[in-house]
C-alpha cells in the first residue's frame, strides 16, 4: 500500500520552474532514495510534501488523505517528519528540550517526566547520550544532524524524510549510518524517503530510487536499474 | 544522570527557601521607610509586572510588541471608566480591564501574527497611536490630557496596603510567566523564538503559540495598568504612551531579555535610578535611552547575561 | 472643499510615498524595519532650519546639505547599531525603537519643544482652475516630491546599483553567491533609506514645521503605506502613499479632523484582515 503519493506536483518561484509535473509514490515500509544533480528540485519536493510551502499545482496524498497545502505543523502531526539539509537546531535550548518540542506536539498532555524520558530515549537511539543538557549550538555538524533525526523521531512519524544526513561522515561512519537507517525501518517500522548524494549508501540501503533532473522525474526503479541507466549517468556527468 | 531543564528552574530546596526568605524581608521593607520610598517600591512593582509580562513575549517567543503600555492603558481606562461612569466596584473594574486587554490582545494578534514578527511590531505601534488619538478625542469620557479621576481600591488610602496589593500583582504575574514558560507551551515558545520553520516542522502551531503568548502578555499588562490607575487615582494618556513603552522595553533589555529575573532587576534598578536623577527633568529619558542602546548593542542579554558570562569565567578559572 | 482636500491629500500622499520608499527599500534588502525612520525625517528638517536660519545658507544648499548629512548619519547608524544584528530581526526592531526615543529626546534637549520651520522657497498662492487658491509652497513641495521619486525610480531601474538592489531584495543568498558585497550593500541601502526620509523632511518642513515628536505619525503612516503596498514593493509605496494621503485628508474634511490619523490604521486593519500581503506583495516569503 502506498503511504504517500504525489501527482503532477509543479512549483514556480517567480519565473523559475523548480518542479514541473512530478509524480511519485512511496510504498509503506520501504526505504526510497531521492537523487538528482544539484538544483534538480529534491529539497523543493521535500518542502512541498512537508508543507513548508504549497505547490503551484498538483496534489499530495498521505495515507489516502489529501494533505496538499496543509501547514507544516498539521502535516507533521499526521505523521510526516523531516530533517533539514542545513540543520536548524534550537540553538539556545538543550538537546533534551530540542527533542521534547517534537514530543509535546505529538502527545500534548505529556508531563515533564514523560517527555523527558521520551526525549532521552530518542537521543539514545541516534547516539547522542551524554549530550542531554548540552545546548544545541555547542554540537558539531554531525551531532546536529543526529539531533535533527532524534527530533523527527520524537514526533512519532510514519514517514521519515531525511535530507542529506551523511554529509561529513567517513566511510566507517557511513556504514554505521546505513545500518542505523535500515534499523529505523526494520525495528521502528518507519517508511523512509531519503535525499542523498552518497550513491554507495543509496545503493546499499534503498529498495527503490527516484531520480529528479531539472524539476522532472527522470526515472525510478531499483538501485541497480538506476545506476546503469544511461540517462542518469548523463544527467550526473553531463556530456 | 541529572538533566538540567531550563535555565532558571528552581531545583533545590535551599534555593526555594532562600527565595522565600528574601521575599519575606522584602515584604517587611515598607514598614521601615517613609511614604515617598513606599511609593517608589510600589512603582517598582508596577514596572516589574510590565517588564516581566513584556519579557514573556519578547524574551521567550521573540515577538516585539510596542503596544504593551497601550494594553496597560486599556486595562486602566476600561476599569476607570466602568467604575466612574457605571459605579462598578474597582476590583471588578480591574478584572474586566484585564479581560478587555486580553480580548484586544487576542484580536490584534489574530490580525497580524500569521504574517510574522515585523507585522506585530508595526501593528502594535499603530494600535498604541490609535489608542492615544481616541483618548484625546473622546474627552467627554476619558477627560483627555487632564486625566480621569478614579477611586482607589481600598476605602482608607494607605501606601502599605497598596504595596501588598502590588506585591500580590507582581507575584501573580511572575507565577503566570514561570508556569507558562516551564510548561509544554513554554517549550513551544522557545522553539518558535529559536527557529520558526524548524518548530513548525516538529508540529508546533507557530501562529497559535505566538497568539497565546501575546494574549497572556497583554492581559498581564492590562492588570498592571488597571491596578496602577486605581493607585494613582488619576489615569492620564501618559500611561499608554510610547515613553512608557520605551521604559518597559529598556528595563527588560537592561535587566536581561529572556531571563526570568532580568525584568525584575531591570524594573527595580531603572525605577530607583530614575527617582535619583529626576532632578534632571525630562532628560533622564535621554540618559536611559543611551544606556539601553549601549546595552542592547553590546550586552544583548543585559545585566543577567553579563553576570552569567562573568560567573562562567570565574568557574572556569577556579575549576 | 473636496478639491482642496484632494489637493492636500495629493501633496501629503507624495511625501508619504517618498518616506515609505525609504522604509520599503530597507525592508526589502535587509529585512529590517527602521523604527527611527521618522526621526531621520525630522533631523533633516532641523538641519535645513539650522543651516538656512542660523547660518544664513541659501535654502536649496541647506536642504542638500541636510540630506547629505542624514545620509552619512544613516551610514553610521547602520555601521554601529544595525550591522551586528543581522540574522536577529528582533534586536534590530528593539535597537531602532530605542534609537527613535533617544533621538526624540535629544531633539527636545537641543531644539526645545517648539515648532521650527525653515524658510519657504516661494511665496504666494496660485488660483487652480478657478476653483481655489493653493499655496505655492505646497505646490513646490508636490513637484519636488515627484522629482525625487522619479530620480529614485530611475536609479533603481537604470543603474548598476539599482540592479543589485533589485537582485538582493529578490534573493539575498543568490546575490551573495554572485559576488555582491552585501555588507556594503546593506550600509548603502540603509543610508539611502534615511536619505529618502530626509528628502521628505526637507521638502515638507516649510509646510509642516518640525517638533521633536512630529516624526512619529509620519513614520507610522509610512509603515502603513508599506504594509498596504506590500512589503518591499516600490509601486506599492507610490499607490499606497497616495491612497493614504487622500483618505486621511478627505476623511479629515468630511468625517472628523481629530481622527485624521486613525483612518490610516483602519486601512491597515483592513489590509491585514483581507489581503495581508498588501496590494503588490508577493504571497510567499
Amino acid at each position: 500500500m502506498e503511504l504517500i503519493k504525489g501527482v503532477g506536483i509543479t512549483k514556480h518561484f517567480g519565473g523559475v520552474k523548480a518542479l514541473s509535473g512530478v509524480d511519485f509514490k512511496v510504498e509503506q515500509g520501504t526505504i526510497v532514495g531521492l537523487i538528482g544533480p544539484n538544483g534538480a528540485g529534491k529539497t523543493t519536493l521535500f518542502n512541498i510534501v512537508a508543507g513548508a510551502f504549497p505547490p503551484t499545482s498538483g496534489t499530495v496524498h498521505f495515507e489516502g488523505v489529501d494533505i496538499t497545502g496543509l501547514p507544516a505543523y498539521k502535516i507533521c502531526r499526521r505523521g510526516v517528519a523531516r530533517t533539514f539539509q542545513v540543520t536548524r537546531p534550537f540553538g539556545e535550548m538543550s538537546c533534551v528540550e530540542n527533542v521534547a518540542v517534537g514530543v509535546v506536539n505529538h502527545q500534548p498532555d505529556a508531563s515533564r517526566a514523560v517527555w523527558t524520558q521520551r526525549a532521552v530515549e530518542c537521543l539514545r537511539i541516534v547516539g547522542l547520550e551524554g549530550f542531554e543538557s548540552t545546548e544545541a549550538r555547542h554540537l558539531n555538524v554531525v551531532q546536529k544532524k543526529k539531533l535533527e533525526i532524534a527530533r523527527a523521531l520524537a514526533t512519532g512519524p510514519k514517514l521519515l524524510m531525511l535530507d542529506e544526513v551523511l554529509g561529513g561522515l567517513n566511510s566507517q561512519e557511513i556504514q554505521d549510518a546505513i545500518t542505523f537507517i535500515r534499523n529505523l525501518r526494520d525495528q521502528l517500522g518507519l517508511t523512509i524517503l531519503w535525499i542523498e548524494h552518497v550513491m554507495g549508501a543509496i545503493m546499499q540501503a534503498t529498495e527503490k530510487v527516484i531520480v529528479l533532473d531539472q524539476g522532472r522525474i527522470l526515472m525510478n526503479g531499483s538501485p541497480e536499474e538506476v545506476v546503469n541507466d544511461s540517462r542518469v549517468i548523463h544527467a550526473y556527468l553531463g556530456d | 544522570m541529572t538533566i538540567s531543564l531550563g535555565e532558571s528552574r528552581l531545583k533545590s530546596t535551599p534555593k526555594i527557601l532562600l527565595c522565600l526568605a528574601g521575599l519575606a524581608v522584602f515584604a517587611l521593607l515598607p514598614w521601615t521607610m517613609g511614604v515617598y520610598n513606599q511609593h517608589v517600591l510600589i512603582v517598582c512593582l508596577f514596572y516589574t509586572m510590565m517588564a516581566a509580562s513584556w519579557n514573556l513575549l519578547a524574551g521567550y517567543t521573540g515577538q516585539v510588541s510596542f503596544g504593551h503600555a497601550a494594553f496597560a492603558g486599556i486595562g486602566a481606562y476600561v476599569s476607570g471608566i466602568l467604575v466612574v461612569k457605571a459605579g462598578l466596584n474597582p476590583w471588578g473594574g480591574v478584572v474586566i480591564g484585564t479581560l478587555c486587554a486580553a480580548a484586544f490582545g487576542f484580536l490584534v494578534g489574530l490580525l497580524c501574527l500569521r504574517m510574522g514578527g515585523i507585522y506585530l511590531s508595526l501593528t502594535t505601534l499603530g494600535f498604541s497611536e490609535i489608542l492615544h488619538i481616541v483618548i484625546n478625542n473622546e474627552y467627554e469620557i476619558t477627560r483627555g490630557t487632564m486625566g480621569l479621576q478614579v477611586p482607589g481600591l481600598i476605602e482608607n488610602y494607605s501606601k502599605i496596603a497598596y504595596f501588598y496589593i502590588f506585591l500580590a500583582g507582581a507575584l501573580i504575574t511572575l507565577a503566570v510567566v514561570y508556569r507558562l514558560v516551564h510548561s509544554n507551551a513554554g517549550l513551544n515558545f522557545r522553539a518558535v523564538q529559536n527557529d520558526e520553520r524548524a518548530a513548525s516542522a516538529l508540529g508546533v502551531d507557530v501562529v497559535r503559540t505566538r497568539l497565546l503568548a501575546f494574549t497572556v502578555s497583554s492581559a498581564l499588562a492590562g492588570m498592571a495598568g488597571a491596578l496602577y490607575g486605581h493607585y494613582m487615582l488619576l489615569i492620564t494618556p501618559h500611561l499608554p504612551s510610547l515613553d512608557q513603552q520605551f521604559l518597559v522595553l529598556s528595563m527588560t533589555v537592561i535587566g536581561g531579555l529572556g531571563s526570568f529575573v532580568g525584568p525584575v532587576i531591570g524594573a527595580f534598578s531603572l525605577e530607583i535610578l530614575s527617582e535619583y536623577i529626576r532632578a534632571w527633568g525630562e532628560y533622564h529619558v535621554l540618559v536611559f535611552g543611551l544606556v539601553a542602546l549601549f546595552v542592547a548593542r553590546f550586552a544583548p542579554k543585559g545585566i543577567v547575561g553579563i553576570y552569567k558570562a562573568w560567573r562562567g569565567k570565574y568557574r572556569a578559572a577556579t575549576a | 472643499m473636496f478639491a482642496i482636500a484632494s489637493m492636500n491629500g495629493l501633496v501629503i500622499g507624495v511625501i508619504y510615498a517618498l518616506t515609505a520608499l525609504g522604509v520599503s527599500l530597507v525592508v526589502g534588502i535587509m529585512n529590517v524595519v527602521n523604527f527611527a525612520h521618522g526621526e531621520f525625517y525630522i533631523l533633516a528638517g532641523y538641519f535645513s532650519f539650522l543651516f538656512a536660519n542660523a547660518l544664513g545658507m541659501p535654502i536649496i544648499a541647506a536642504m542638500g546639505l541636510a540630506v547629505a548629512l542624514v545620509f552619512v548619519f544613516g551610514l553610521l547608524v547602520e555601521y554601529t547599531l544595525i550591522r551586528p544584528t543581522y540574522g536577529d530581526d528582533m534586536y534590530s526592531l528593539i535597537l531602532t525603537f530605542i534609537l527613535s526615543i533617544v533621538l526624540q529626546n535629544a531633539y527636545l534637549f537641543i531644539f526645545g519643544p517648539y515648532p521650527n520651520k525653515p524658510p519657504g522657497w516661494i511665496k504666494g498662492a496660485t488660483n487652480i482652475f478657478d476653483l481655489f487658491f493653493y499655496g505655492n509652497q505646497r505646490m513646490a513641495a508636490l513637484v519636488a516630491g515627484i522629482a525625487v521619486i522619479v530620480v529614485v525610480f530611475a536609479m533603481i531601474k537604470l543603474t548598476w546599483f539599482g540592479r543589485i538592489i533589485r537582485a538582493a531584495s529578490q534573493d539575498r543568498g543568490m546575490a551573495e553567491l554572485n559576488g555582491v558585497n552585501t555588507t556594503r550593500l546593506n550600509m548603502l541601502s540603509f543610508g539611502l533609506g534615511c536619505a529618502l526620509a530626509a528628502a521628505a523632511g526637507v521638502i515638507l518642513a516649510p509646510v509642516f514645521p518640525v517638533t521633536p515628536t512630529a516624526g512619529v505619525p509620519v513614520a507610522l503612516t509610512a509603515f502603513v503605506v508599506v504594509v498596504l503596498g506590500g512589503m518591499g514593493s516600490m509601486w506599492g509605496c507610490i499607490i499606497g502613499g497616495l491612497i493614504l494621503g487622500l483618505v486621511e485628508n478627505l476623511g479629515a474634511a468630511y468625517l472628523s479632523t481629530g481622527y485624521k490619523h486613525v483612518f490610516g490604521f483602519v486601512i491597515l486593519i483592513m489590509v491585514l484582515a483581507i489581503r495581508p500581503s498588501g496590494l503588490f506583495g508577493r504571497k510567499e516569503a
